[in-house]
């Protein structure tokens, strides 16, 4: 009985020995802090990049996958984690896990690469977006959107639009940012924003309510928790009959008249692109932060119909994508 | 391997402080305390912002973080002895009012430490012929320090008087204390404790986040409830040392499931199932050998 347990443990031992000892690929730990539709679809855009440079899985490299699972207190274990299994290049998804991956990685020449960080600046991961010299073996991917951009949008949209309602969650770090910058630019462009918050997916209903009759226009921005319980702002936009423009437009079916910004699978890719530059040998501290430009714009046809809304032809013509009688229709695709 | 377990050690002591103070208001004073999931961020956010706007050294502001968690506490305890809040609630309120406030504290939601001294950081320059373990016996000297402090308060009159309120409030009266004042500097002591260990794992993550704090009653009574199971002493000083014990499994199971959940073909998104399995089976194990063991006794005699 005794020998045969201790067969059994000899075994996997060597097995384990066996499989480091092949392990010539080089290791790529990718980390995200939840699973989420937008973060999951950065995972895919990494890896997907990554193939098309020809980096093949299990040949050329192999992926540790890991999520937080919406703990911050997660972060620093999975660094810890990518560290002992002597990951070649840490592909970290999300504020929090950027930061734990530079605080665990600090000192070492593993190169960090962010993506979905809205102000790497800010939050310290990085001294310079545009200098890379002094950030030592960090570098990635900001999605920080046009605010300005957006809220202009809605003025065009109906030019009796002055109060913009933001549902949002000030616990997220890329969300508090961009409600901030919407704050800045709205004197500007002759707005008000008024802010409702939501901590919570289960909040955003009644944070989303609390608004109509006090705002021309909904506006949300990329955050998560209110991204997830997106039906609840489209509800009280219509509700108040007034439009909603979202930050994402991979949301467009679901109801808001504008969408914005880019999809977060071609961030990942993005990402991915960097990630295959450190991987030819290119260090971090020569390679800027990348901000993704060429925000698209998306008009739900549908829902403005539901609100009684003309979209002006200006904004038709520069639409990359819309969504009429219930399906997608591209430009791109010639339909 | 060595390395995994020398992080999962510094995890569970780290955590520990905050299972010590779960342990004060959950074992001694049997009252519910949910004021810590808002009370560990308070430690966090105040030993962060602190750090980075004052320049105060990280010993004070750690001190000042345990001060910030107390006065948490101490709301908790006004709330439920002057106003007559249920024990639950009155913890759920504070814990609420928490998140809006750490969020004033901290000015946005996630602080990042990566570029100032922290304690962690200091520890290891002052200390650098300990190399890698520098941070663990920090750590361990720390949690150690609060754990013997701790054992010596329960010994003291005050300290007594809050075991003996837990235990049985009526007796307690008889003697002619308030239990009232009892409760609140349980609560104060506790979520003190809590919000040391905040700051603590804040200076040790590199940042502090205001999501930090969700959970810290399940991972806190887990620890408690883990430790408590294996070690079965009705003496303080076996209690508060189950404590640690019991976080350090806790935090051990959490490392063990990142770093070899894939090897037997768990995917990322397993990870709480897995990290829960490995705590059941801390628990089941020794039941069971003890349950062997006292079969194989029957069997010789």
């Amino acid at each position: 009985m005794n020998r045969k347990r201790l067969c059994l443990v000899g075994c996997i031992v060597l097995g384990l020995i066996g499989a480091a000892a092949a392990a010539a690929p080089v290791k790529i730990g990718i980390c995200k802090i939840v699973e989420h539709p937008a973060l999951d679809a950065v995972e895919r855009g990494v890896i997907d990049a990554l193939a098309e440079a020809g980096f093949v899985a299990d040949r050329d490299v192999v992926y540790l996958l890991a999520s937080a699972q919406g703990d911050p207190n997660n972060a620093v274990p999975i660094a810890q984690s990518f560290r002992s299994q002597e990951v070649g290049v840490v592909v970290a998804i999300s504020t929090p896990m950027a930061l734990a991956a530079a605080e665990v990685f600090r000192g070492t020449e593993t190169p960090i690469v962010f993506s979905a960080v809205t102000d790497p600046v800010a939050v310290g991961l990085v001294e310079s977006a545009g200098d890379p010299s002094g950030n030592g073996n960090v570098t990635g991917v900001s999605d920080l959107i046009d605010v300005a951009g957006d809220l202009a949008l809605l003025k065009e949209l109906s030019p009796g639009i002055h109060r913009i309602g933001i549902v949002y969650n000030p616990g997220e770090a890329n969300s508090d940012r961009l409600t901030r910058l919407a704050l800045d630019a709205a004197p500007g462009l002759g707005l008000t924003v008024v802010t409702a918050i939501a901590d919570s997916t289960a909040n955003v209903p009644m944070a989303a309510q609390s608004l109509v009759g006090r705002v021309d226009a909904f506006y949300v921005t990329t955050d998560n928790t209110v991204v997830s319980a997106i039906d609840a702002v489209v509800a009280a936009a219509e509700n108040a009959g007034v439009p909603f423009l979202m930050a994402d437009p991979t949301s467009l079916e679901f109801g808001p008249v504008l969408a914005t910004g880019f999809d977060y699978y071609r961030h990942g890719r993005i990402t991915g692109a960097v990630v295959a530059d450190v991987l030819s040998g290119r260090r971090p501290d020569a390679i800027p932060v990348t901000y993704q430009s060429g925000a698209e714009i998306h008009v739900n046809l549908d829902a403005a119909g539901k609100i009684g809304l003309t979209v002006p032809t200006a904004i038709l013509e520069r639409a990359s994508g819309l969504f009429v009688g219930g399906r997608a229709w591209s430009p791109a695709q010639g339909n | 391997m060595t390395a995994i377990l020398l992080h999962a050690a510094e995890q569970g002591l780290v955590y520990g402080i905050a299972a010590l103070g779960v342990f004060i208001t959950y074992r001694v004073l049997a009252f519910p305390d949910l004021t810590v999931d808002g009370s560990f961020v308070t430690g966090a956010a105040v030993a962060s912002s602190l750090l980075v706007s004052s320049g105060l050294d990280p010993v004070s502001v750690m001190a000042i973080a345990f001060a910030a968690g107390a006065a948490a506490g101490l709301i908790t305890g006004i709330l439920h002895t002057q106003l007559g809040i249920k024990d639950l609630l009155a913890g759920v309120l504070t814990m609420i009012m928490l998140y809006s406030i750490n969020l004033r504290i901290m000015g946005r939601p996630n602080i990042s430490l990566l570029r100032v001294e922290t304690i962690t950081r200091a520890i290891g320059r002052a200390a650098p012929w300990l190399g890698d373990a520098a941070v663990l016996v920090f750590l361990a000297a720390t949690a150690i320090l609060v754990k013997l402090l701790l054992d010596l308060f329960f010994r003291t009159e005050i300290g007594l008087a809050l075991r003996a309120t837990g235990d049985n409030e009526g007796m307690i009266t008889a003697h002619g204390v308030n239990p009232k004042t009892m409760k609140v500097a349980g609560l104060a002591l506790s979520n003190g404790l809590v919000a040391l260990s905040g700051g603590l794992v804040a200076h040790y993550s590199g940042f502090a986040d205001v999501g930090m704090g969700l959970g810290t009653i399940v991972t806190g009574l887990a620890a408690v409830i883990i430790g408590g199971s294996l070690i079965r002493s009705r003496r303080i000083g076996w209690m508060t040392a189950s404590v640690l014990v019991g976080s350090l499994i806790y935090r051990t199971a959490v490392m063990l499931a990142l770093r070899y959940g894939y090897v037997v073909g768990f995917q990322a998104s397993d990870l709480k199932l897995v990290t829960s399995l490995l705590v059941v089976a801390a628990l089941v194990v020794p039941a069971i050998r003890g349950r062997v063991m006292r079969r194989v006794d029957t069997c010789s005699s």
